[in-house]
């Protein structure tokens, strides 16, 4: 079997950085000036909400066809000897390793210009393509991507679909294929719960990929014991396929040294060294050494040739605003590249997961997907997708469907099945074992050939004397693997379904869920919908006196497309307010859900004022601020100086009409003294912290009643004015009960 | 892929811990003793929220020990005390939960490490509860396996309640409108349990089992007859002693009149009740009921017999195990009426039906935001209910029930009723004053400070109750209010000690 040995780093041939040099264009009696190379690729792409919140996109067609023409005529050349640089103007890990590239190939294409390149590619073979690919470094591919059309995206990608594949225990990515991540994450992690939702997945003749979760706790502890877990329901179902939990790969890393089966690896990738050491924690050391591990750990040693899964989606680099100047798409192709050293067993591409911040709306998430896809493919790697949206932004399910059929035309390798589309853990939407059925149904596409072959025999599909794979009687029918002695156990099914909130019915209607199971799955994500865009009712948070304060965002729109505003009172609010020096100031704010203010804090506000004023506590009078975010609480803090902030806030719905309500409480404790400030900067490693965190959520009617949540918080303030910490450090200091002089 | 959930929000937090840590296991412990056998299991489970029911319950049970089952031992009418105390010390030793070094016979010290066991139980059932010294192998097992195990001997309704909720709750959930009638058919009794949808409506004892009849194997020569058997002889008209062979005739006879009577259990038939020798082997009647037509199952020793046979196993041959309990599983099945539903309903753990409900259902868990200021009081055992009272009850009952709670030095608890937590609007109110009635009584009745009063309360509202009546925790007295506990017909109640923020609840004494 090949596997393939990492080349060292200092092997890697780099150029030498250069000071960024502007490029002009004129156009239709227009002339443009951008900055560098990264203004030309980013106003090149299509508008997008991080782009244009980084200041990137072109502000009308003709600048972005004026960026286009410019790349068009920059040779390869041209693009390898001025490296993208940070913002100390120096080579970062992830662009370093983006330059471990197919040389030989290189040379002979390297006076090629992206228009010459986009063209050559257009006449050629899927093997040529490939090779040239090898030869591209991520921000190449990133150049010529955005040349191409939505054709020729998705005919491109198309093109690269034989070679595509990695192997584990099954085979994924052969043309003629569709397969998929078989996803059941829960809440809290509940094993029965995982079981329902395995069985489920296995009887639509999904997870040929894996059966990976994404856990609700990474702690080695859990990590271990769901990946037992799912190997146990692999080994009882006798499904080929392998597992993941996608934890980080820390915690992997020490589960593997304890003898848990990890298979395969995850880690989430970023295009930008700062995004994947400060947010990921993760360095490229970290990475080698997790490869070289599994290459003689991993329980499918002997078995796989691949062994590592990567997830990545355009976006997160600028959500942490440490993008270093490039566009998203940019940064997503350095993903790529870094992927690429470690010949991953999947890719996922998850745009969309973020929010409105990264993709608006329907036409930005498709449209990335399509790049992402072949860009993924053009770097050589076996790539699924995972087009997905959440409700606070303005991508809809149609907009979703619509980029899986035209990604499953470009040849994606795999589609989540996340059960009715879903997530009951990260409150978000993905695909579906029926939207996956459906897709194989109309391409006339199978699942990987080894897990077929089960499928068959367990009556999942049956194949024809054509050749034609139909679904067969026990599709969709996760009864077939609760079992015992043959006989269908209905007590533990019993079990298994009150395991799974969200879980609407096992109905079908061919390929799709039935009509009632449909309605009801779009009913409640509806009403998590509206909940996001209901604005607050006064009227309908109960009779205690607020103070209105208004922040940044100035509307709904600003609120939910730029997170930054609702953190921060608006400058004319912040020249009225003087400080109070109260010991609690309680901020009450919509946040992602007014409705779940509407619903809690009529019953909670009450008690947690009896609740403080029974210590004769200071408390400022509550204030409202709609629009607001969490980190609000220090712009209130400081302009009032109080002690601790309680923030009562709308959390953000995902499918569940009754989990829409839910709130959290934030407890922003103010570190005003030098005393204090220094035990929390010697706790956190942080010197320059000035405000600890503590938080309590899920306080809805399913969850934490209100009126319990009124009496948790207030004995929580109590804890955190006692020991004067909150966060972790309070945990610690109340565990060896260290109460401060 | 990692995203920030609130991408303002980039700061360190440390979230609140307000309900159990997934997937941390706890351990269970279930001991039965019955008339012919008795048996252990060890469970472990995580503790999560139903989805349907909203309560904390056992979730991803696991049986990490079961022992087989063995005879109990008996010296005459009296249970062998020191036999059983090695078998127990001997079950925990294999299930990993004892010390091997207690495997001395008849060693009563506590080896077992209690920390390790959030709740369980034990039952003393069918004849070896009417044994002479019954509830001295309660105290042995309180001895050997501590606090955290209930022990119970003679409780018929917890038993036939426990039977149905280890065979049939999953089931009864399964098929959420149609009514199952459990037979738990052991050694001595029949424990008849009617519920629906996961809850035990109605439950009943009988005198009927297997082992009324003690023959030599292979034959039915009477090796011995319990007090029940001999009022079967006496009304029927069988005149056989001990070293008697009964021959097929009468054998056929007094099956006859057990199937007769499990009939008429099934069919509601209070008439067929009216005799004397019916009278005489009821223990407690379950109760008539209107519910539609409800699946019959079985558990106990016949009931697993009774399975075997219908899935088409061998049965042993007749009196293999030197009593009835073959010809009682071969008739049963022979009755239109009884197996109507045996090959089509599967209930679970069948032979072990009482044992696996003793270990995973004998006990409730609150909620997760109890009201507990003084958690070192905890366990509490033995607690007298003293009262069932709603906001609306006459003052007269609450002032008797804090006037008898006043007297009791251990503690004594008080369930309240008639709190409509879904009622959003009203329930602020109302667990105000509903908290300052409870404030009046206890300060006029002078609990002391350490008196345990302990208020059950279905309502998820314990904190904020207890806060309310104890000022915001700022009182001495040790008042403890537990939540979302579905409330019993029961005497007494017991509370573990705290793990997780939740709290072990277990009712005994039930009526």
């Amino acid at each position: 079997m090949a596997i393939k040995t990492l080349k060292d780093l200092k092997a890697i041939k780099l150029p030498k950085p250069s000071a960024p040099l502007p490029y002009f264009i004129t156009m239709h009696g227009r002339t443009f000036t951008f900055r560098d190379l990264k203004h030309v690729l980013g106003a090149a792409d299509i508008s997008k909400a991080g782009d244009r919140k980084a200041g990137l996109a072109a502000t009308d067609e003709i600048m972005r066809e004026a960026a286009r023409a410019v790349l068009s005529g920059l040779t390869l050349q041209h693009f390898f000897d001025h490296p993208l640089t940070n913002n100390q103007g120096q080579i970062d890990s992830v662009m370093w390793v983006n330059y471990d590239i197919d040389h030989a190939t290189f040379a002979t294409i390297a006076h090629l210009t992206f228009g010459e390149l986009k063209d050559d590619l257009l006449k050629s073979t899927g093997a040529h393509i490939r090779q040239i690919g090898a030869a591209l470094t991520g921000v190449m591919v990133a150049a010529l991507t955005k040349l191409l059309d939505v054709h020729e995206l998705v005919l491109l990608a198309k093109k690269l679909k034989t070679g595509a594949s990695a192997k584990a225990r099954t085979v994924v990515g052969l043309p003629g294929t569709l397969s998929s991540r078989l996803q059941p994450n829960h809440p809290t992690d509940n094993l029965s719960g995982m079981t329902m939702l395995l069985y489920t997945g296995l009887s639509m003749g999904s997870g040929d990929a894996i059966l990976g979760l994404n856990p609700a706790i990474d702690n080695v502890a859990n990590i271990s014991a769901t990946l037992h877990h799912l190997d146990k329901i692999r080994r009882e179902t006798g499904a080929p396929t392998q597992i993941c939990v996608l934890s980080h790969i820390k915690t992997q890393l020490a589960c593997l040294k304890e003898g848990a089966p990890v298979e395969i690896m995850f880690q989430s990738l970023a295009g930008t060294e700062r995004t994947l050491t400060d947010e990921f924690d993760v360095t490229v050391e970290l990475l080698d050494h997790a490869y070289e591990t599994m290459q003689t750990s991993s329980p499918l040693v002997g078995i796989a040739e691949n062994f590592m899964y990567f997830e990545t989606g355009q976006g997160s680099e600028l959500t942490y605003n440490k993008h270093e100047g490039m566009d998203m798409a940019t940064t997503e192709a350095l993903c790529y590249g870094l992927a690429r050293r470690y010949s991953p067993f999947m890719v996922n591409n998850v745009t969309g997961f973020i929010g409105p911040e990264t993709h608006l709306d329907n036409h930005e998430m498709i449209y990335s997907c399509l790049q992402d896809h072949f860009m993924g493919k053009l770097m050589g790697l076996a790539m699924g997708m995972a087009p997905c949206y959440t409700l606070h932004s303005q991508v809809t399910i149609e907009g979703q469907q619509m980029a899986t059929e035209l990604l499953t035309a470009a040849g994606a390798n795999f589609f989540m099945d996340v059960y009715l589309g879903t997530d009951r853990m990260l409150a978000y939407f993905d695909t579906s074992g029926h939207d996956d059925q459906t897709l194989r149904e109309t391409y006339n596409l199978r699942p990987a050939p080894e897990f077929l072959a089960w499928a068959i025999s367990r009556g999942i599909f049956i194949e024809d004397a054509d050749g034609n794979v139909q679904r067969g009687a026990n599709w969709g029918n996760p009864k077939i693997f609760c079992t015992a002695e043959g006989k269908f156990q209905e007590g533990e099914f019993q079990r298994l379904q009150e395991s799974v909130p969200a879980i609407y019915g096992f109905e079908n209607a061919g390929a799709r869920p039935s009509n009632r199971v449909a309605r009801l799955m779009k009913a409640n994500q509806a009403i998590g919908r509206e909940a996001i865009y209901a604005d607050l009712r006064p009227a309908e948070i109960g009779d205690i006196a607020l103070r209105e304060l208004h922040t940044a965002a100035n509307n709904k729109s600003e609120h939910l497309n730029d997170p930054t505003l609702g953190a921060i009172l608006a400058d004319s609010v912040l020249k009225t307010l003087k400080a109070e020096y109260n010991d609690v100031q309680i901020v009450i704010s919509d946040g992602l859900s007014a409705e779940a203010i509407h619903h809690n804090i009529p019953n909670l506000l009450p008690v947690l004022l009896d609740g403080l004023n029974s210590r004769k506590l200071n408390i400022g009078q509550p204030i409202l601020a709609p629009f607001g975010r969490v980190k609000l609480a220090e712009s209130i803090g400081d302009a009032l100086a109080a002690q601790l902030i309680v923030t009562l806030i709308g959390e953000r719905p995902g499918g569940d009409a009754l989990a829409s309500c839910s709130m959290s409480a934030y407890f922003a404790y103010r570190l005003n003294d030098k005393v204090t400030q220094k035990a929390a900067a010697d706790f956190s490693g942080n010197a320059e912290i000035h405000y600890e965190y503590s938080v309590l959520s899920n306080i809805y009617s399913g969850g934490l009643p209100s009126i319990e949540a009124g009496s948790v918080i207030a004995e929580k303030v109590f804890e955190i004015l006692q020991y004067k910490a909150a966060g972790n450090r309070l945990e610690n200091l109340m565990q060896h009960h260290l109460i401060p002089h | 892929m990692e995203a920030p959930i609130d991408s303002a929000a980039h700061v360190s937090i440390n979230a609140v811990s307000s309900c159990a840590k997934p997937n941390e296991r706890v351990y269970l412990l279930g001991l039965d003793f019955g008339s012919t056998t008795s048996s252990a299991l060890v469970a472990s489970a995580t503790l999560s929220r139903s989805r349907a029911n909203g309560r904390m319950e056992f979730c991803d049970t696991a049986i990490e020990f079961r022992s087989e089952p063995v005879f109990t031992p008996f010296i005459g009418q009296t249970i062998d005390i020191v036999k059983v105390t090695a078998l127990i010390h001997y079950w925990l030793q294999q299930s990993g939960l004892g010390d091997v070094s207690a495997l001395n016979i008849g060693s009563e010290t506590s080896h077992l490490n209690t920390n390790s066991v959030f709740s369980g139980g034990s039952i003393i059932t069918g004849l070896a509860a009417q044994a002479d010294n019954a509830a001295a192998l309660s105290k042995v097992i309180h001895l050997i396996v501590g606090d955290s195990v209930i022990a119970t001997a003679d409780d018929p309704c917890l038993e036939s309640w426990l039977a149905f909720m280890g065979s049939c709750s999953a089931l009864s959930r399964y098929h959420i409108d149609v009514p199952i009638l459990n037979l738990d058919i052991g050694g001595g009794t029949t424990n008849a349990a009617l519920g629906i949808n996961g809850d035990v409506l109605e439950t009943g004892c009988y005198f009927i089992g297997a082992r009324h009849f003690q023959f030599a194997v292979g034959s039915y020569r009477l090796l011995a007859v319990s007090d029940y058997g001999a009022v079967i002889l006496k009304d029927l008209k069988i005149k056989a002693t001990i070293g008697d062979t009964l021959n097929t005739n009468e054998c056929e006879i007094i099956i006859c009149f057990y199937i007769k009577t499990l009939e008429a259990i099934v069919l509601g038939n209070t008439e067929f009740f009216n005799s004397t020798l019916a009278q005489a082997h009821t223990q407690v009647a379950i109760q008539s009921h209107d519910y539609p037509k409800p699946i019959i199952t079985f558990s106990g020793g016949v009931g697993e017999l009774l399975y075997q046979h219908a899935a088409g196993g061998a049965l042993a041959s007749r009196t293999f195990f030197g009593d009835f309990g073959i010809d009682l599983a071969r008739a049963i099945a022979h009755s239109p009426i009884l197996s109507a539903n045996l090959n089509t309903e599967q209930p679970e753990n069948k032979g072990r039906a009482t044992v696996y409900g003793l270990t995973l259902h004998s006990t409730e868990i609150s909620g997760h935001t109890i009201f507990l200021p003084k958690p070192d009081c905890l366990p509490l055992r033995d607690l007298p209910i003293m009262a069932k009272l709603s906001p609306q009850s006459p003052n007269d009952q609450w002032q008797s029930a804090f006037t008898l709670a006043a007297k009791r030095e251990l503690g004594a608890c008080i369930q309240i009723i008639g709190v409509d937590a879904l009622n959003h609007d009203k329930l602020l109110d109302e667990t105000r004053a509903l908290a300052q009635k409870i404030k009046a009584y206890w300060l006029v009745n002078q609990l002391t400070n350490t008196q345990p009063l302990l208020i059950l309360i279905e309502a998820n509202i314990g904190k904020t109750l207890g806060n309310y009546i104890s000022d915001w925790g700022q009182s001495m007295q040790n008042m403890i209010v537990i939540d979302e506990v579905p409330l019993r017909n029961a005497h007494f109640v017991n509370i573990g000690r705290l793990h997780q923020q939740m709290v072990p609840v277990s009712f005994f004494g039930m009526h």
